[in-house]
């Protein structure tokens, strides 16, 4: 494919991809906000596809929409009524908000520029699942190892600070 | 006469396409015209999946309870299904006053369309394969989580109690069985060594003593991995004895109760597609994919004996609808939580047992 298609296809998902975060930070809706970042989480593993990695774009959805957004919205229902959907959003920290999202962005661009700029492999799809799976096993085994061991004692502290005080006595 | 479709559809696009580009039009042109047409002969034969499968659930469901079934629209009824489509499609759409527009409006679309993408990587017969991916089987399940935000936002929108928990309790049905799911399909994985529903279908396709088909189901950790699949299958397109987000008796009808016309209808067809896609992927996994039974292969193509294969089990989910009462809520994940998934996680280590025993 020309690379005229792969671009208008880039560009046509950072523009979907900035919209909808700009919808989640500026909604006055909290259900709104939370579908707005399901669709950015679903949007950037519709960029890593168009980068050739079929696993991560497909393990983005999986984890990302198809978990993690779906305990937060969760959330949002047990704690919301949907008639009147409180407005969200309007203190004062803006600013600061706006200062520190701006100095992680200027950051971002200084790592890419160092480090990230002859990555520029796009539209070849090659599987990745098995030097991934290599990769994580041989190489990597600690630090992977390491993280579930971190993913593991944050669920038992979840579960640990969820239970009531009558679950405990008895 | 070779009725193989695989090669003949490849042939013909292959002409095509060639035909395209003698006469002047540039290369990726074509092959993007030629890709265009392939994408929409997969999302056509989508909505004709739901029109065949309610048809036959009516027929089976009447059979079980000793009635007839629909008889009246043309032959045997089978134009019922269609004259029911056309109804609903020509329904009023009524939006609850109290109701979020936008998102009572998305939450069908959001809900049927990775029901359509589901049935690019489904291998149905010899190189008859939409998208050949080599995670096939990890798209499909990544692709069809998204159905489930689709549920959140329908019980959200409908600002109706039994649509809000009704869409709660789907998604947490199918949060809570898609990880069993996805680990009862690991030892195939494991056994395998890809992830490709085609290299995964046509390793089966041997024979033990030339005879006998070598499926994997016919292992002993396959048969649990098929049990379990099967029965989260079940649970995963909300179908009794799991339609808990559903359950007409205590929510109306879940997720759904606010919806009419073809908002409604495309709710509808997700759920027959997906009942579908399962289908095939148990046939892909366990059952041999497009292997034929006894006959040598060659004799009875394979896209015939796939479709086959697919329509027994998506029979064996309605005789399972049939027959059984609905399942409690607790009860519901109790099974998953407690049963399912410390299962799934023995049978894994069966496999692994199995493959370092036999090198």
């Amino acid at each position: 494919m020309p690379p005229i298609v792969l671009s208008v296809l880039f560009y046509l998902l950072a523009t979907m991809l900035i919209v909808m975060a700009l919808i989640v930070v500026t909604s006055a809706n909290v259900f709104h906000s939370a579908i707005a970042l399901t669709c950015t989480l679903a949007v950037s593993a519709g960029l890593f596809a168009l980068l050739g990695a079929d696993f991560l774009a497909v393990g983005q959805l999986l984890v990302y929409v198809g978990g993690v957004m779906i305990i937060m919205l969760f959330v949002v229902m047990l704690s919301q009524k949907p008639q009147r959907a409180p407005r969200s959003g309007s203190n004062g920290q803006w600013i600061a908000g706006l200062a520190l999202a701006g100095v992680i962005g200027g950051y971002l661009v200084v790592l890419y520029r160092q480090y990230f700029s002859g990555v520029t492999k796009m539209g070849t799809m090659m599987p990745t699942s098995v030097s991934i799976g290599r990769l994580l096993m041989n190489e990597m085994l600690i630090p992977f190892e390491a993280v579930s061991l971190v993913l593991l004692v944050a669920l038992v502290g979840a579960v640990v600070f969820g239970q009531d005080g009558k679950a405990d006595a008895s | 006469v070779n009725l193989e479709l695989g090669p003949l559809l490849h042939q013909f696009f292959e002409a095509g396409r060639n035909w395209a580009v003698a006469h002047g039009m540039p290369p990726w042109g074509a092959r993007l015209l030629s890709l265009t047409i392939q994408t929409n002969i997969v999302v056509w034969m989508v909505p004709l999946v739901p029109l065949i499968l309610v048809y036959m659930e009516r027929k089976v469901s009447a059979s079980m309870q000793a009635r007839i079934g629909p008889n009246r629209t043309g032959p045997f009824g089978l134009l019922q299904t269609l004259a029911d489509g056309v109804k609903l499609m020509f329904k009023a759409d009524i939006v609850p006053d109290g109701a979020d527009r936008w998102l009572h409006l998305i939450a069908p679309i959001v809900v049927a369309v990775p029901a359509f993408v589901c049935f690019a990587p489904l291998p149905m017969g010899k190189s008859l394969v939409p998208v050949d991916m080599d995670i096939g089987i990890l798209f499909i399940f990544a692709v069809s989580g998204v159905s489930t935000i689709g549920i959140l936002i329908a019980g959200w929108a409908s600002s109706n109690k039994y649509s809000m928990l009704g869409g709660l309790r789907g998604a947490a049905q199918l949060v809570s069985y898609e990880i069993p799911r996805l680990l009862s399909v690991v030892p195939a994985v494991m056994f395998y060594r890809s992830q490709s529903l085609r290299v995964i279908a046509e390793a089966q396709q041997t024979r033990i003593f030339d005879y006998l088909p070598k499926w994997f189901i016919f292992y002993p950790f396959g048969f649990i991995s098929f049990i379990l699949f099967l029965i989260c299958s079940v649970a995963e397109t909300n179908r009794v004895p799991f339609d808990i987000p559903e359950a007409e008796s205590e929510l109306v009808a879940g997720f759904h109760t606010e919806f009419s016309g073809f908002k409604f209808s495309l709710f509808f067809l997700a759920e027959y597609a997906y009942v579908f896609v399962a289908a095939a992927m148990t046939v892909a996994i366990f059952l041999g994919g497009g292997d034929g039974i006894t006959f040598p292969q060659g004799i009875t193509v394979s896209w015939i004996w796939f479709l086959l294969k697919t329509f027994v089990i998506i029979f064996i989910f309605m005789w399972f609808r049939w027959t059984y009462p609905r399942l409690r809520v607790d009860r519901l994940m109790q099974f998953c939580w407690q049963f399912l998934l410390p299962l799934s996680f023995v049978n894994i280590f069966l496999t692994a047992g199995w493959i370092l025993w036999r090198g």
